[in-house]
C-alpha cells in the first residue's frame, strides 16, 4: 500500500498529480471508471426499480391511488420532480395506461441498457479486468472516459425525457414500429419529444458501449501480463471478452434500427410503415413500403445477443466468488470457455424467435427454432460447471456466496422455461405473456442482479480496503430471494392462462380472467385472507400476491444501501491485500489499488483457480507465486515468441 | 510505468494497440453498414413499386467513386513518404486527401440541393407527375372570424403559443383581436402572456371550485377585427387538411375555422409515371385542365413506339417476344414513364435514342401549357392529389435508404477528413520527436479512409447503376 | 508493411497501379450497368461481382490485409460471417421458398 506514492514518481515530466476533477470526475483511470459506471448503475437500477413499484401497484389495484401520492407530491424539490416526471400523468395519484406505458418503456430500457450492462459488464470489467490480467490500465484510457461520459449523456437524456412536454416514450423498450414509427406525432415539435430522446440517447448509449467493448478486446488481447496465456486466463475475462464481441457486432443494427425509426418519426420515411396503413380510420400522409419486420429484425438481431450481454456477466463474476467461496478449482474451466464462445457465436444466429408470430415464413421459423434449441447447450454447460464446482467444496457462505448460491436454481428455472419458448407452437400460445416475461425476469432479476450482487461484495474490499457488513448483506439476500420469487414465479401461471404483459389495470377488465383459478390461487387468497385482506380466489388475486413481494423486495434493498455506503468508512478494514485468498492477479495490488496498480513487476505462472492443491499447506495457489508467499521473477516466464507476420 | 504496445507490436500478437482498436472498430462498422445493406435488401425485395435504377445522376456519382479513390492513393503516399521522413511530400499528400473529402461533400450536396427542390406528387389513381414547385407550395385559408387557443393546465406536448406559430402566417397586416372580456389586444409575446397567465388563473380557480384533480386546459377565444386570411405552407399544421376543410389547426393547437380558398398546388412538370395507374389512357393527367389531349397522345406516341421496339427487339421470328413484356421492368418504365420536354421538338431524335431516355417532344400547338417555360406547368386540384414529396426520405423507400445510406457515409467522410486534418495540422510535435508513432496513427487512420471507400464501391452500384 | 525504403518504392508503385485498376474498373461497373443481360437480376449479380472485386482490392492491398497478424483475420472472419447471416435471413424473410401454395 505504501507503495503507492513512490509511483507516482516514476511517471516522469508529463504527469502531474490531478486535482479533484481530474482525479474523481473526468478520471482516466480504469478503477474510477469502473466505479463510477457501477455506482451510475446501481443508481439507475434503483430508480427502474421504482418504476417497476408504480407499474406493480397500478396492476394490483387499478384505479386507485398510488398510497403517498399527496404526500410525495409536497415535499420541496422532490415533490417537484416527482410531479414534472411522474406526477403530472396520474391525476389524482392514480396511474393511468398513458402513464403505465410511459413506466413500461422506460423500465425496460433503464434496466437494460442503463442499469445492468453498465453495473454488470462496463463496472466490473473496467474495475477488475485489467487487474486480472496484470496490466497498468486499459489499454485506451481516455477513450474509456469518453465511454463514460457517452454513457452518461445517454442517461440523463432518457431521464430528460420525463420532463418533456410530451413525457417519455410509451411504446415498450422494444420500440415496435408500426406504433412507434407514428405515435404521438401531433405535436409542436419532433425533437422536443419523448420518443425522438429515446432515439438519441441510445445514439449515445450505443456509441459508448462501441468505445467501451473497443477498449476491453483490445486491452485483453495486448495488456496481458506476461505469462498470462489465454487458457490462463481467469473465466471472468474470457465471460467479458465474449460480451465486448456481442457490444461490438450486435449493437450497431440497433443503431441502424433508431436512426431509421427516427428518420420514420422526423423525416416522414416509411422505413417500417407498410403501404396504406391507417390510423384512426385515416389513411397516414406516407408513402408506404416499407415494413414493421424489418424492424424487428433490426431490433432482435441486438436484442437477442444482447440478453446474453446480460447473463454472462454473471457467469463471469460467479466463475470467481464459487471457487473462491468453495476453496475448489472452477469444474470443467476449459469446457466453460469453448461452451462460452460457442454461445457468443450463436447468440448472433437466433434472433427470430422473438418473431415467430410475425408471420416471417416457415422456412425462418425452423432455422430459427434449430439454432434457439442449439444455443441451449453452451448455456447448460455454463451452469452445469458452477453447479458441479460446488460438489465436495468447504462452502464458506459469505453473503456473495449466499448470492451465487441463489443464482444457479434461479437461472435454472428462467433457461429452461425458455426452452418450450423456442417451439413456435408453444409460442403461439405464449408470446406475448406474462410467462415470457416471467422467464427473462427469473434470467436477469434473481438470476443477474444477484450475481451483481454478488460480485459487489466479493470485490468490495478491493475498492475500498473494507468488507461489507456479514449480517446486514445476509439480511439483505433472504428477503431478495423471497421476494423475487413471489414476484416471478406466479407469472408464469397468469401467463399460460393467458395475461398480456401489457396490460395496465393487470386484466381487472378482461372478464375471463375472473373465472380462471387453481390450487395456487387458492393458497393465496387464503393467505392474505389471514391478514383480513379481501383477495380473490383466481389469476387475478396473483397481482396482489406479486407486488406484496415487489414491497418485500423493496424493504429488502435498504440493508443493501445502507451496507453500501456506511462500509466506505465503517466497514472492517481488510487483514491484507487478499482478505478472500484468492489466486487471480487483482488480489496482488495494493488495497485500493493505487494509480498504476501493481507494486512489482507481475507475471502469471499457473493456471486462474489452483485451489486446494494436493500436498500445498494453503488451500490456495496464487497465478503471480512461485512459491507460497514469493511472487515469481518476471525472468523465470519465458514467452514463446510468434514471429511477427509483417515482412 | 507507460501503458505497452502504443507504438511497437506486441510480439505475439504482431499488433500494437491501435492497430487492434481500429480493426475491432471497423468490424463493428462493417456490422453497422451491414445492418443498412440488409435494410436496402429488405426494402428492395419487398417493394411494392419500381424500384428505381439509373434515376440518380450517375456522372457526378461516377465522379465522386475516382475522387474518393484517388485520395485512398494520396492517403497511403502521405504515409509511404511519413515513412522515408518525406516531410513535405507528406503534408502535400495527406492535404490533398483532405481535398478529395471536401470535393466528394461538396458534390454531395450538390446532388443533394437538386433532391430537395424536385418534387413528386402521386395522384388519386396512382399516376405521378414530377417537377418543380416555382413558387413552393402553399394553402390559402381565409374568412376566418375567430380562433379558439388552448393553454395547457400542465407540461404538455401542445400548448398555445399562437406568437410564433399562428401570427407568422396571416396575409397583409395584423389586426386587433377582441378578448372574452373585450379588450383589445395585439396579439404580441407580452399581450399573449398576459391572456395566458389569466387563463390559467381561471383554469386554477375552477379545478379549487370543482374538486378537480389536476388543473384543467383553458380555452381563449379571439376575435380579430376583420376577418383573416392565412397563407401557409400545409407541414406548418398538425395535420394536412383535406380538401374542402373548414378548420385548421396550427402546430400550437390553435384551431381557425374558415373556408380554403386556396390549396391548389403550381406544378412545373417535368415527367409523368404512369406505371401504376390502373387505365393508363384515362389518367387523371391527362385532364384538359391538366396536361390535356395533346401530351396523351404524345404518351400514346411513345408507349407504342416502345411497343414496337420491344417486339422487335426480342422477335422469337413467330411473330411473339422471347421475354415477357409484362415482366421487363424496362420495358414497363419504357411505355409508361416519360419526360416532359418541351424544348425536344425534334420528334425522330427520340425515335433513335437511347432506350433509356424517352423523352417525349411537345405538340407545336400545346403552346399555351408551356408558356415560355421549359416544361408544362400544372395546376392541381387538392382533391386529385394523394401524396406528394420532394424527392427525400419521405418520398419512398427507396430515396429514404439513399438518403440514410449516402448521408451515414457523408458522416465517415467528414468524420475520416477532421482525423487526417487532426494529424496534419496539430501533431506537428509528433512529427518531429517521434515520426514512427505518428506513422503508425497514419496508418490507422488511413486503414479508416480506406474503409469509408470500400463502402462507397458498394454503394455507387447499389444505388445509382443497379 | 515493410520498413526499408526500397520496399515503400516498391509499395507506392504497387499503390498507384491499384489505384488505376480501380479507376478502370468503375467505368467497367458503370458500362456494364447500361448493358441488358437476360435479367435484371443477372446486372445485380455480375455488378456485385465486380464491386466485391474492387472492395478485395482495397482490402487486400490498400488495407494490406493480404499480410495482416492472423487475430485480424478472426476478428474479420466472424464479423463477416454474421454481416452474411443478416444479409441472407433478411433476404429469406421476404421471400420464403417454404410456401404451402396449395391452401
Ligand atoms: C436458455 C436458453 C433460452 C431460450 C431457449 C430462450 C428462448 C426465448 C424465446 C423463444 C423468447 C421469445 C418469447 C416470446 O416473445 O414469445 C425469449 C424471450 C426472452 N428471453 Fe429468453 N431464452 C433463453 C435464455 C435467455 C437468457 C439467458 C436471457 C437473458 C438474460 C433471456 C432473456 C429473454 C428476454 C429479455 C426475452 C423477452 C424479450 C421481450 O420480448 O421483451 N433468455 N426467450
Ligand atoms: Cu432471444
Amino acid at each position: 500500500m505504501s507503495a503507492a506514492h513512490t509511483q507516482n514518481n516514476d511517471h516522469g515530466h508529463d504527469h502531474h498529480e490531478p486535482g479533484f476533477i481530474g482525479k474523481y470526475v473526468f478520471s482516466t483511470d480504469h478503477k474510477v471508471i469502473g466505479i463510477q459506471y457501477a455506482i451510475t448503475g446501481l443508481l439507475f437500477l434503483l430508480f427502474g426499480f421504482f418504476l417497476m413499484l408504480l407499474m406493480r401497484w397500478s396492476i394490483a389495484y387499478p384505479g386507485q391511488p398510488i398510497p403517498g401520492f399527496d404526500l410525495v407530491s409536497k415535499v420541496p424539490v422532490l415533490g417537484w420532480l416527482f410531479n414534472e416526471m411522474i406526477g403530472r400523468w396520474a391525476p389524482g395519484g392514480v396511474v393511468n395506461g398513458e402513464l403505465y406505458n410511459m413506466l413500461g418503456a422506460m423500465h425496460g430500457t433503464i434496466m437494460v441498457f442503463l442499469g445492468i450492462v453498465p453495473l454488470g459488464f462496463a463496472g466490473f470489467v473496467n474495475f477488475v479486468m485489467p487487474l486480472q490480467i496484470g496490466t497498468i490500465d486499459m489499454a485506451f484510457p481516455r477513450l474509456n472516459m469518453w465511454s463514460y461520459w457517452l454513457f452518461f449523456v445517454s442517461g440523463v437524456g432518457m431521464l430528460a425525457s420525463f420532463f418533456l412536454g410530451t413525457g417519455s416514450v410509451q411504446t415498450g423498450w422494444t420500440m415496435y414500429s408500426p406504433l412507434a414509427s407514428t405515435t404521438g406525432l401531433a405535436v409542436t415539435n419532433v425533437w422536443m419529444h419523448g420518443h425522438t430522446w429515446w432515439l438519441l440517447s441510445m445514439v449515445f448509449n450505443i456509441s459508448a458501449s462501441l468505445l467501451g467493448s473497443v477498449n476491453v478486446i483490445t486491452t485483453l488481447i495486448n495488456l496481458r501480463a506476461k505469462g498470462l496465456t489465454w487458457m490462463r486466463m481467469p473465466f471472468f475475462c474470457w465471460a467479458m471478452f465474449i460480451v465486448a464481441f456481442l457490444l461490438l457486432l450486435a449493437f450497431p443494427p440497433l443503431e441502424v434500427a433508431a436512426l431509421l425509426q427516427f428518420s420514420d418519426r422526423v423525416f416522414g420515411s416509411s422505413f417500417f410503415l407498410p403501404t396504406g396503413l391507417m390510423e384512426g380510420g385515416q389513411h397516414l400522409d406516407i408513402s408506404g413500403g416499407g415494413s414493421p419486420l424489418l424492424y424487428q429484425h433490426l431490433f432482435w438481431f441486438l436484442a437477442h445477443p444482447e440478453v446474453y450481454v446480460l447473463i454472462l456477466p454473471a457467469f463471469a463474476i460467479l466463475a470467481e466468488v464459487i471457487p473462491a467461496n468453495t476453496r475448489r478449482p472452477l469444474w470443467g474451466y476449459k469446457a466453460m470457455v469453448y461452451a462460452g464462445l460457442t454461445l457468443g457465436f450463436l447468440s448472433f444466429l437466433v434472433w427470430a424467435h422473438h418473431m415467430y408470430l410475425t408471420g416471417m415464413g416457415t422456412m425462418m421459423s425452423t432455422y430459427f427454432q434449430i439454432t434457439t434449441v442449439l444455443i441451449s447447450v453452451p448455456s447448460v454447460i455454463l451452469l452445469t460447471g458452477l453447479m458441479i464446482s460446488l460438489y465436495g467444496g468447504s462452502i464458506r457462505f459469505t453473503p456473495q456466496m449466499l448470492f451465487a448460491s441463489a443464482f444457479l436454481p434461479m437461472f435454472g428455472i428462467g433457461g429452461l422455461t425458455g426452452l418450450p419458448l423456442a417451439f413456435t407452437f408453444i409460442d403461439l400460445a405464449l408470446h406475448d405473456t406474462y410467462y415470457v416475461i416471467g422467464h427473462f425476469h427469473y434470467v436477469v432479476a434473481p438470476g443477474t442482479i444477484f450475481a451483481l450482487f454478488a460480485g459487489v461484495y466479493h470485490w468490495y474490499p478491493k475498492a475500498t480496503g473494507r468488507v461489507m457488513n456479514d449480517f446486514l448483506g445476509k439480511l439483505h439476500f433472504w428477503p431478495s430471494l423471497v421476494g423475487m420469487n413471489l414476484i416471478f414465479a406466479p407469472m408464469f401461471i397468469q401467463g399460460m392462462g393467458g395475461f398480456h404483459r401489457r396490460w395496465y389495470d393487470g386484466g381487472k377488465y378482461f372478464e375471463q380472467t375472473h373465472s380462471a383459478s387453481n390450487w395456487f390461487t387458492e393458497l393465496t387468497s387464503k393467505f392474505f385472507g389471514l391478514f383480513g385482506m379481501d383477495v380473490p380466489n383466481n389469476l387475478l388475486g396473483l397481482n396482489v400476491l406479486m407486488t406484496f413481494g415487489a414491497v418485500i423486495l423493496m424493504l429488502g434493498q435498504v440493508p443493501f444501501i445502507l451496507n453500501f455506503w456506511l462500509s466506505v468508512k465503517g466497514g472492517k478494514k481488510v487483514k491484507n491485500d487478499n482478505p478472500w485468498d484468492c489466486t487471480t492477479l487483482e488480489w496482488a495490488t495494493p488495497t485500493p489499488p493505487p494509480h498504476g496498480n501493481f507494486t512489482f513487476d507481475i507475471v502469471a505462472v499457473r493456471g486462474p483457480y489452483e485451489y486446494s492443491v494436493p500436498g500445498m499447506k494453503q488451500d490456495y495457489f496464487p497465478q503471480w507465486e512461485s512459491e507460497p508467499g514469493k511472487a515469481a521473477e518476471p525472468a523465470s516466464v519465458n514467452t514463446k515468441v510468434v514471429p511477427t507476420p509483417h515482412h | 510505468m507507460d501503458i505497452p504496445y502504443t507504438v511497437t507490436a506486441r510480439p505475439d500478437t504482431g499488433l500494437y494497440n491501435a492497430k487492434v482498436g481500429i480493426w475491432l472498430f471497423l468490424a463493428s462498422e462493417v456490422m453497422l453498414f451491414g445492418g443498412l445493406f440488409s435494410s436496402y435488401i429488405f426494402l428492395r425485395v419487398g417493394a411494392d413499386y419500381p424500384w428505381p435504377v439509373h434515376e440518380l445522376g450517375v456522372t457526378l456519382g461516377f465522379i465522386n467513386t475516382l475522387v474518393l479513390i484517388f485520395s485512398s492513393v494520396t492517403v497511403l503516399l502521405a504515409w509511404a513518404n511519413l515513412k522515408l521522413r518525406n516531410i513535405a511530400k507528406y503534408k502535400l499528400y495527406l492535404f490533398i486527401t483532405i481535398l478529395c473529402a471536401g470535393t466528394f461533400m461538396v458534390i454531395k450536396s450538390i446532388e443533394y440541393r437538386a433532391k430537395f427542390k424536385h418534387y413528386s406528387v402521386t395522384l388519386t389513381d396512382g399516376t405521378i407527375l414530377t417537377g418543380h414547385l416555382p413558387h413552393g407550395y402553399t394553402i390559402e385559408f381565409g374568412e376566418v372570424k375567430s380562433l379558439s387557443l388552448t393553454v395547457a393546465g400542465k407540461t404538455a406536448a401542445i400548448d398555445a403559443d399562437p406568437v410564433r406559430h399562428v401570427v407568422p402566417w396571416i396575409k397583409g397586416e395584423l389586426p386587433k383581436f377582441k378578448t372574452e372580456s373585450g379588450n383589445l389586444i395585439s396579439l404580441d409575446a407580452t399581450s399573449f402572456q398576459q391572456l395566458k397567465n389569466e387563463a390559467k388563473q381561471k383554469a386554477t380557480e375552477k379545478a379549487k371550485n370543482d374538486g378537480l384533480k389536476e388543473i384543467p386546459n383553458w380555452t381563449i377565444k379571439l376575435v380579430p377585427e376583420k376577418s383573416l386570411t392565412f397563407v401557409l405552407p400545409p407541414s406548418q399544421l398538425l395535420s394536412r387538411p383535406q380538401p374542402g376543410a373548414t378548420a385548421i389547426s396550427f402546430r400550437d393547437g390553435t384551431t381557425a375555422e374558415g373556408i380554403m380558398i386556396n390549396d391548389k398546388m403550381i406544378l412545373e412538370a417535368d415527367a409523368v409515371d404512369l406505371r401504376a395507374t390502373p387505365d393508363k389512357v384515362k389518367s387523371i393527367a391527362w385532364n384538359e385542365h391538366y396536361l390535356g389531349s395533346a401530351w396523351k397522345k404524345v404518351f400514346i406516341e411513345k408507349r407504342d413506339h416502345a411497343i414496337a421496339e420491344f417486339n422487335e427487339r426480342y422477335s422469337d421470328g413467330k411473330g411473339g417476344t422471347t421475354r415477357d413484356p409484362s415482366k421487363s421492368a424496362t420495358h414497363q418504365k419504357h411505355m409508361f414513364y416519360f419526360k416532359l420536354d418541351a424544348e425536344d421538338h425534334d420528334k425522330t431524335d427520340s425515335h433513335t435514342g437511347s432506350p433509356h431516355k424517352a423523352e417525349a417532344s411537345v405538340p407545336s400547338h400545346d403552346a399555351e401549357a408551356n408558356s415560355g417555360h421549359q416544361h408544362p406547368t400544372v395546376v392541381l386540384d387538392r382533391k386529385d392529389i394523394q401524396f406528394f414529396s420532394n424527392f427525400t426520405p419521405k418520398l419512398n423507400s427507396y430515396y429514404a435508404i439513399y438518403f440514410t445510406l449516402t448521408g451515414l457515409h457523408g458522416l465517415h467522410v467528414i468524420a475520416g477528413a477532421l482525423v487526417l486534418a487532426y494529424f496534419l495540422f496539430c501533431n506537428n510535435k509528433m512529427m518531429r520527436d517521434d515520426p514512427e508513432r505518428l506513422a503508425n496513427r497514419v496508418e490507422v487512420g488511413g486503414l479508416f479512409w480506406h474503409f469509408v471507400d470500400l463502402v462507397w464501391i458498394f454503394l455507387f452500384p447499389l444505388l445509382y447503376l443497379l | 508493411m515493410a520498413d526499408n525504403p526500397e520496399a515503400i518504392y516498391g509499395a507506392i508503385r504497387k499503390i498507384k497501379l491499384i489505384g488505376w485498376l480501380l479507376a478502370v474498373f468503375t467505368v467497367i461497373t458503370v458500362a456494364l450497368s447500361y448493358v441488358e443481360l437476360a435479367s435484371h437480376s443477372w446486372n445485380i449479380i455480375v455488378g456485385m461481382i465486380v464491386a466485391t472485386f474492387k472492395a478485395s482490392l482495397v482490402a487486400l492491398i490498400f488495407m494490406h490485409l493480404n499480410h495482416e497478424a492472423k487475430l485480424v483475420y478472426k476478428i474479420l472472419a466472424f464479423t463477416v460471417a454474421f454481416a452474411l447471416a443478416l444479409f441472407i435471413l433478411f433476404y429469406f424473410s421476404n421471400t420464403d421458398p417454404l410456401v404451402y401454395k396449395d391452401f
